[in-house]
């Protein structure tokens, strides 16, 4: 029976690229370059939208929590911060808060939410170590533990992250990386840096299920979850959810914040207890347990592994493109041409088209985050003139080399 | 109490083009056509917001004409990278107009005039802008705006017409194209544009001084002097003017042809054609300077059958040339307008247009419309004015008198009228339209148009 919960939520806004392909002029700065690549006004009124209806309500609803007694952890992509700090301060004020609270914990996670932890280690330890301080600067702790990007984890990120001096890293407790291991258990990889495994079924009652009304527990209850948890053998269980959970992709009419405002007296009831993840390290540390990683990645995408971000040819085409855009860009030298690959390296360039040829579930979520502006372009339309902004930035690169 | 009809007081004009006023905007008519029009309306009293891919080099806003004329020069960072004018990174330009006009125009032009009770005119020029016309429809009718404005699209010619969405065009915009011509070649596409004819400016309605003319004679000393100004386009039909050359040469009347090309390859295919022909082939080089140095440089190639002018002839120069040749070869087998042959008669040259878009040339009255690409109907028509001297006056005569209905005063009329007929429409104008000055009225027409006229009603 899980004594514990540890509670994570990742806040993330893709820097979405600018479709139809805009033409990079020959010869452009590396401004003017970027200026072509991403469309900064849709991106905009994105982050207006969730923002309404997600960052706002959630965080007050986080804040009510953490007053309440409840240990919480979040993590920010540098990729939302900036925007927050660009197009509404008052969001980054919020955000700030937040993560001031006693009971809340600060997480790292890959700042462009990129694929450099599959390209570069090397490379992905600089900006991990980076995103770590601009995290404390900009909110003012320093994060102990980390989160990649979708919760990459393979025995080199490991390694990258642990070299690091990190406490503690997530990863998703899928089967086919726990094996018969239960992830409500502290792990290792032989290593200082412990892995938390987050509970992928429970936790996506609620990232994914709760809003589904063909699913056989809707409509879930606040109490019900609390029994499911405390059921849960082992010491502690790990829920991690995209922030977005909450008033975005389960809108308030489902009853999302109603249902978590609800469950610190559930859990009190069941004598379940919160901790940070911090906490939940300091106090398993001494009975971890020893977790072989893969060399492929896992994820909490999909069903686990890269297939949902390299599943199917236009994903893998891009993919191609992101690897010639970013060591392309690395032989020009020029940081800011490298900082732009490694914009374009975003995951969400990928997680975007994985519905590109399938249907499903899974092809809805990923449809679901495809900017509705985009599908005038029709489906292969869509691949087509994301693959020309790469082709654009590389061919734009020539004038830097 | 709704408006009757357009005026300056309660509108305003909107001209969308990638080519403008500025000589890095100028590649060939339109820029012409635009900076005309644009200068006419404002002129007129209306407050007019020319849209161009400006020089990059130039202020991105700029007032002329007191005020009236607001020259809005668009993708000017894009232009930094390519000096070379505005074809050049037409592409990247394209994209940026697309994208950011729509909006810059509804916000800043649109909505303040609507809000001041104004009409918004807005016209589009060529494929460039067809579009940026179609998203700006659409982000004035999200906003509740589009029925304030009349949109009008023009088709100069066909290029890229496969380029543009029709159907999405033609549901946006009102259609409308320079010549009866024109409107036929669309109406095989399924498309029915209004006429309005192109316009020259005042300017080019003065008389050339006889002393020039002779001195361009004199430089040339050649019994006979054609001139061409055309791109190097099959569609001008330049071999069928050199082979006219090689006949009346063959004929010994020392003839002269002065070509003005562009830089198309096709030229070269001209000029070793007329080599092959037995004719020689000079240049004309010289930098911008006087007319002495014009005539100096063609003095220079004189002795040559064709003088292949290299340099940009300034139009108050062009116009002592069409009134110093004997014809002046706008030959096109295929021509929206011709803008040079109407320029030529506005000159008082004897100008021999194709038969297609130039609804200005009336045969044996004002011009000679060739019906061929045959030469011997050029060589025919030459011996003519050689036996019949007094008809070359005659023509001529009557040409500049037909230039006069061809002001962009008058086709700025034509347009507005035709505009006032879509507002009507669109219920943007109501009540008892007042007719405007009677331009056109019968008898203020020349002898030889009276003469047509009544011909075709009666």
């Amino acid at each position: 029976m899980a004594q514990d919960l540890v509670i994570y939520t990742v806040v993330h806004q893709p820097r979405r690229l600018k479709l139809p392909a805009q033409p990079v002029p020959e010869g452009a700065s590396p401004g003017d370059i970027e200026r072509c690549l991403f469309d900064e006004q849709l991106n905009e009124e994105y982050l207006r939208k969730v923002a309404t209806y997600c960052y706002y309500p959630a965080t007050e609803m986080f804040l009510e929590l953490a007053d309440r007694g409840i240990k919480l952890s979040v993590g920010f992509s540098v990729s939302v911060l900036r925007q927050a700090g660009e197009w509404d301060r008052k969001l980054s004020g919020l955000f700030q808060k937040l993560v001031a609270h006693p009971n809340v914990e600060l997480v790292n996670v890959e700042p462009y939410h990129s694929f450099l932890p599959l390209i570069d280690l090397r490379m992905f330890a600089r900006r991990m170590s980076w995103a770590r301080n601009y995290l404390e600067k900009a909110l003012g702790k320093r994060p102990e533990v980390t989160d990649t990007t979708e919760m990459l984890m393979s025995d080199g990120i490991y390694h990258a992250l642990d070299g690091l001096g990190f406490t503690g890293a997530f990863l998703d407790g899928r089967p086919w990386v726990m094996e018969w291991r239960e992830p409500t258990h502290l792990y290792h990889k032989g290593k200082d840096m412990m892995l938390l495994a987050r509970h992928y079924q429970l936790s996506d009652d609620v990232g994914y299920r709760f809003s589904n009304k063909g699913w056989w527990g809707y409509p879930l209850l606040a109490d019900t979850y609390a029994h499911w948890l405390k059921e849960a053998s082992g010491d502690f269980v790990v829920l991690a959810w995209d922030y977005e959970t909450f008033g975005e992709h389960h809108s308030r009419d489902t009853g999302i914040f109603d249902f978590t405002r609800r469950l610190p007296e559930e859990l009190a009831k069941r004598r379940i207890g919160t901790l940070t993840p911090s906490e939940a390290i300091a106090k398993y540390r001494g009975r971890s347990y020893h977790l072989p990683l893969p060399t492929f990645p896992c994820t909490w995408a999909g069903e686990g592994g890269m297939e949902f971000f390299l599943g199917n040819a236009a994903q893998q085409a891009v993919f191609q493109l992101m690897l010639q855009a970013y060591n392309k860009a690395l032989l020009t030298k020029n940081q800011r041409l490298i900082d732009l690959a490694l914009w374009l390296i975003q995951s969400d360039n990928l997680h975007l088209i994985q519905w590109f040829g399938r249907s499903g579930s899974e092809a809805e979520v990923s449809a679901y985050f495809t900017p509705k502006e985009w599908w005038g372009l029709g489906p292969s339309g869509i691949v087509w003139e994301m693959q020309q902004v790469y082709k654009n930035f590389i061919r734009a690169l020539d004038a830097h080399l | 109490m709704r408006q009757t009809n357009i005026t300056p007081s309660n509108t305003e004009f909107v001209i969308l083009c990638f080519e403008g006023p500025d000589r890095y905007s100028l590649a060939g008519g339109l820029g012409v056509r635009i900076d005309n029009l644009s200068a006419t309306l404002a002129t007129m009293g209306f407050n007019t917001h020319l849209f161009f891919v400006g020089d990059p080099s130039f202020p991105g806003e700029e007032l002329r004409f007191r005020g009236k004329l607001s020259l809005h020069r668009w993708c000017q960072w894009i232009g930094r990278y390519y000096p070379n004018g505005v074809y050049e990174g037409e592409n990247e330009k394209l994209y940026d107009f697309n994208e950011s006009l729509p909006w810059f125009i509804k916000e800043h032009i649109v909505k303040p005039a609507v809000a001041k009770g104004k009409l918004v005119v807005i016209l589009g020029e060529e494929w460039h802008t067809a579009e940026a016309m179609c998203r700006l429809s659409d982000v004035l009718h999200n906003d509740g705006l589009r029925d304030n404005v009349v949109m009008f699209w023009n088709a100069n010619n066909t290029f890229s017409f496969h380029r543009i969405n029709w159907g999405r065009l033609n549901y946006a915009t009102t259609i409308t194209t320079v010549s009866r011509y024109m409107k036929h070649v669309m109406w095989r596409m399924g498309l029915n544009p209004l006429v309005i004819p192109n316009g020259i400016p005042k300017s080019s309605l003065g008389k050339v001084d006889d002393r020039e003319t002779e001195a361009v004679r004199r430089a040339l000393g050649a019994d006979l002097v054609l001139c061409k100004v055309a791109r190097w386009d099959p569609d001008k039909r330049w071999n069928t003017a050199v082979e006219a050359i090689a006949k009346l040469k063959e004929k010994g009347i020392k003839t002269v042809l002065l070509a003005r090309g562009g830089m198309e390859p096709h030229g070269e295919e001209v000029l070793s054609n007329a080599r092959s022909l037995g004719l020689t082939v000079g240049k004309a080089m010289t930098k911008p300077g006087s007319p002495d140095d014009y005539l100096a440089a063609l003095q220079e190639a004189a002795t040559c059958d064709i003088i292949d002018i290299k340099f940009h002839m300034p139009l108050d120069f062009l116009r002592v040339v069409y009134r110093a040749a004997d014809g002046v070869l706008a030959n096109s087998r295929h021509e929206p307008f011709g803008i040079v042959g109407l320029e030529a008669m506005a000159a008082g040259g004897i100008a021999f247009t194709g038969c297609t878009g130039e609804d200005y040339a009336i045969p044996f009255v004002n011009a000679f419309v060739l019906e061929t690409a045959n030469p011997m109907e050029i060589v025919g028509y030459m011996m003519y004015l050689r036996d019949y001297p007094k008809e070359g006056t005659r023509i001529r005569e009557a040409a500049r008198r037909t230039a006069r209905y061809f002001s962009w005063e008058a086709a700025a009329q034509n347009l507005i009228s035709k505009l006032e007929n879509q507002a009507r429409m669109q219920e943007a104008l109501g009540g008892k339209p007042t007719p405007p000055e009677p331009q056109f009225a019968l008898s203020k027409l020349p002898p030889e148009l009276v003469a047509t006229t009544l011909k075709n009603h009666y």
